[in-house]
């Protein structure tokens, strides 16, 4: 506490998000992600260290911090993608409504449906602008009409107006930014509660990249958005909420973004984010 | 003094420089030199036996005159024009497939079809694809059915099963229907129900249902003219409906999708157009043809140990077709759901996770076995085990699907394992199943290699002869198999017995004659593999 008052004001540069709007007191929030004491092992390596957090309703989420610090790790802790690798284990809890989404009667493919994911690297399927946006939809087996919510995803994806005469045309046609933009209409069309973001910009040039953190302004309308970046003025521009992973994969703090960038409590996470280190 | 030149005269070429780019020019002259090797070894190997079994020194020069303005000229002519415009020449690359695939596809089915009895194969493609259609029906007038796949496949299995058994009693009475009726059931209608389909998905329903009538009247206005005629009705409803439908389909599609390339469409037309004009130019004008092998008779005739003018290789053919068609049926989903196995769903870790590995392993050891062993295996398995007939068709097939399996399962983890996995977590990311994710975007992503994979499997099983011999295939036979559990022979069998023949004609000009056949098989089936992989690759 001491060391923080006396810490001078630092990147007042920096735009902060304007969270006027969604900014609410926050007891008045619901809590939609809540993890306890989260332990992640690759092997014998431990990659998150007790990580406690809670995430809130319609807000953006980012989680910033130094590579290999474990930001990645835990977003693909919430919606079980690191059920995929083998030697992964996980201890601890990570609630999502209420439900810890590693006891046994929880199907990781159900969960998933609830909690897209959007990828560092666009990875549109090998198949038609449409077919991919539809691709939830019809693994889902979804009785509505498909072309309406295709069409309303893309427009979500702030993408409807570049294809809407191509829908028919490969994904992989597209540009980098416009393959990012297909797989965020991919993830929102069967509507999830949750989008995890994995780095979704740094794969792209400066322009692509602001498109894409303006629509993530957008979606936060909408969705509850965790975003993991490297790029921390993103963090300050974009997120509600910003949690920072440092080395060892602990959590160090974790506040309104605001706070984290003007005042943050940390010694270490002002060094961070003044680029002393990391 | 080195110093006082100027940086741009060191830019010129020093010795050490041209001493340096001299090695590297000399090592890409090696390596030229040993690509080279390949392909020229398989052009002499070609030249070798094309000249021993077409001797064109036997023809007289007028011949060649005569084909070469008819045929050579005006093909080379076509395809050098072809070959600067690129919509002529997807419009010409098209066209050649449609016709000799449509040509060939003819052949095959008409071939095996009249070897099996046609009555046979009508009651088995009806008991095996009446019960899938019902299947798919009931799915489409209910909703939420979730077991409609492996039902299908089921229902099939069943409907062989249960022609199989009322196969006797039914194939007799249905002997009074004229054969051209079973052709019409197999060819005719799949073609009238695939143009239908096809048509109706692009321009709706009822152009759809009228495309499909139209095909359907046509096969019987075919036969009706055939039958006039005295013609063999069976083979022409086969060639109007394997060959005439799909070139006459594809080749309207080209016009409108297509349309810069239209011309194109005439180059099978001028080659064949090119072969008959000579063909009748020289019948017209007495010219000495070339005292070849390669006749009709060839392809055509049964064999004859005696005459070699009279030698045809017609049974040997369909065996080797039938044969490894069976193969096929048998090997490839063993093997490919092998590979998926070890690709998708084994795990790295753990008492299954070394299970798989060993497996693995062993797999590659498996293709490095030598193919007379695989015979050793197949006498011991089919004759000796389960007591089959000596060199039936389903010990042959079943011996060079053990032989080829290798094969089929390392190409097709080769191409599971080149599926970015990026498509994997993308999809596992929206919610797909395993099951999703391998159907909807690891399958379609690995058809194309799987495929190329497969097919150069085919093609080399249809040229062993070691395993063959060791089952005990009859060299000569004179007639093709009539079914799965009679005697057949291969062709390449029928060419290592024929090489054995005292007469010089047989070792000197039938033999090589047949290897040409062999060969022209073994390198469509290749193209078919290189066409299906460029066709699903530019679609992907």
């Amino acid at each position: 506490m001491s060391e923080s008052d006396s810490s001078p004001k630092i990147q007042t540069t920096i735009e902060t998000g304007d969270e006027a709007s969604r900014d609410a007191p926050l007891d008045a929030r619901d809590t939609v992600i809540e993890t306890r004491d989260l332990n992640v092992y690759y092997g014998d390596e431990q990659a998150l260290d007790g990580v406690s957090m809670e995430i809130f309703e319609h807000d953006v989420t980012a989680l910033i911090g130094p590579s290999g610090c474990g930001k990645s790790t835990f977003l693909r802790c919430i919606n079980r993608m690191n059920d995929m690798i083998e030697v992964c284990r996980v201890e601890g809890d990570v609630e999502f409504g209420g439900k810890n989404v590693y006891d046994d009667d929880v199907d990781p493919v159900a969960l998933r449906r609830k909690i897209g994911i959007v990828f560092q690297k666009p990875n549109p399927f090998p198949k038609s602008i449409r077919d991919n946006v539809a691709y939830g939809l019809k693994i889902q087996g979804y009785e509505g009409d498909v072309d309406e919510r295709v069409e309303e995803s893309l427009k979500a994806a702030a993408l409807w107006d570049e294809v809407k005469d191509q829908l028919d045309s490969s994904g992989l046609d597209l540009s980098g930014g416009q393959q990012q933009r297909l797989c965020i209409a991919r993830a929102i069309a069967p509507d999830p509660e949750v989008i995890l973001m994995d780095e979704p910009t740094s794969a792209l040039d400066p322009v692509a990249a602001s498109k894409i953190e303006d629509l993530i302004d957008d979606l936060a309308e909408e969705y509850t958005v965790i975003i993991v970046t490297h790029n921390m003025q993103q963090a300050a521009r974009i997120s509600d909420r910003t949690a920072v992973f440092l080395t060892g994969g602990r959590l160090v703090e974790y506040d309104d973004t605001t706070k984290i960038f003007e005042d943050p409590e940390e010694q270490r996470v002002e060094d961070y984010i003044t680029g002393k280190f990391g | 003094m080195a110093t006082e030149d100027s940086t741009g005269d060191q830019l010129g070429r020093s010795a050490a420089l041209r001493l340096q780019q001299l090695k590297g020019q000399l090592f890409e002259v090696a390596l030229v030199a040993a690509t080279l090797v390949g392909i020229v070894s398989l052009l002499v190997l070609f030249a070798y036996i094309s000249v021993d079994a077409f001797r064109p020194g036997t023809a007289s020069p007028a011949w060649f005159l005569v084909y070469l303005g008819t045929l050579v000229a005006p093909t080379a002519a076509f395809t050098l024009y072809a070959r600067r415009r690129p919509a002529v020449r997807t419009a010409n690359a098209v066209a050649f497939a449609a016709v000799f695939g449509g040509l060939l596809l003819s052949a095959v089915t008409y071939a095996v079809v009249d070897a099996l009895s046609p009555y046979d194969v009508f009651i088995y493609g009806v008991f095996a694809s009446l019960p899938p259609m019902l299947v798919l029906a009931y799915d489409r007038t209910t909703e939420g059915q979730a077991y409609t796949g492996p039902l299908i496949l089921v229902s099939i299995l069943v409907g062989i099963g249960v022609a199989a058994v009322v196969d006797g009693p039914i194939s007799g009475p249905l002997g009074i229907a004229a054969e051209w009726i079973m052709y019409f059931g197999l060819v005719t209608v799949p073609a009238a129900l695939l143009v239908g389909t096809l048509t109706a998905s692009r321009r709706g329903r009822r152009t759809g249902a009228v495309a499909g009538g139209a095909v359907a009247a046509g096969g019987l206005a075919v036969a009706g003219a055939s039958i006039a005629t005295g013609a063999n009705a069976s083979l022409l409803v086969v060639l109007f409906s394997a060959f005439v439908v799909p070139t006459g389909y594809v080749v309207r599609r080209s016009v409108r999708t297509n349309p810069a390339g239209r011309v194109g469409l005439a180059g099978p037309f001028v080659l064949l157009g090119g072969a008959l004009l000579g063909a009748a130019l020289v019948e017209r004008f007495g010219i000495e043809t070339p005292d070849t092998f390669l006749t009709p008779t060839l392809v055509l005739e049964s064999w004859d140990g005696l005459t070699a003018s009279n030698a045809g290789v017609y049974p040997q053919i369909v065996g080797s077709i039938i044969i490894v068609g069976f193969m096929a049926v048998l090997a490839f989903p063993v093997g490919i759901g092998a590979a998926i196995y070890l690709e998708e769903y084994a795990p790295n870790s753990g008492f299954r996770g070394r299970l798989a590995t060993l497996l693995e392993v062993n797999i590659s050891n498996l293709a490095g076995v030598p193919s007379v062993v695989y015979g050793l295996l197949g006498l011991a398995l089919f004759r000796r085990t389960l007591g089959f007939g000596t060199g039936i068709v389903v010990s042959a097939s079943g011996t060079l699907g053990l032989l080829i399996l290798p094969i089929v399962i390392v190409s097709t983890q080769e191409a599971l394992r080149s599926v970015p996995d990026d498509l994997r977590q993308g999809s596992y990311g929206m919610g797909a199943s395993r099951w999703q994710t391998l159907r909807e975007v690891v399958l379609p992503e690995a058809i194309p290699g799987t495929l190329t994979g497969t097919i150069l499997a085919l093609a080399r099983a249809i040229g062993e002869t070691a395993p063959l011999v060791i089952i005990a295939v009859a060299t000569t036979t004179y007639s093709p198999p009539s079914g799965l559990f009679s005697s057949a022979t291969a062709l390449p069998l029928q060419i290592f017995a024929a090489s054995a023949n005292a007469k010089p004609e047989f070792r000197h000009g039938v033999v090589p004659a047949a290897a040409v056949v062999l060969l022209t098989l073994m390198l469509l089936m290749n193209a078919t593999a290189i066409v299906i992989r460029n066709k699903y690759g530019r679609e992907t």
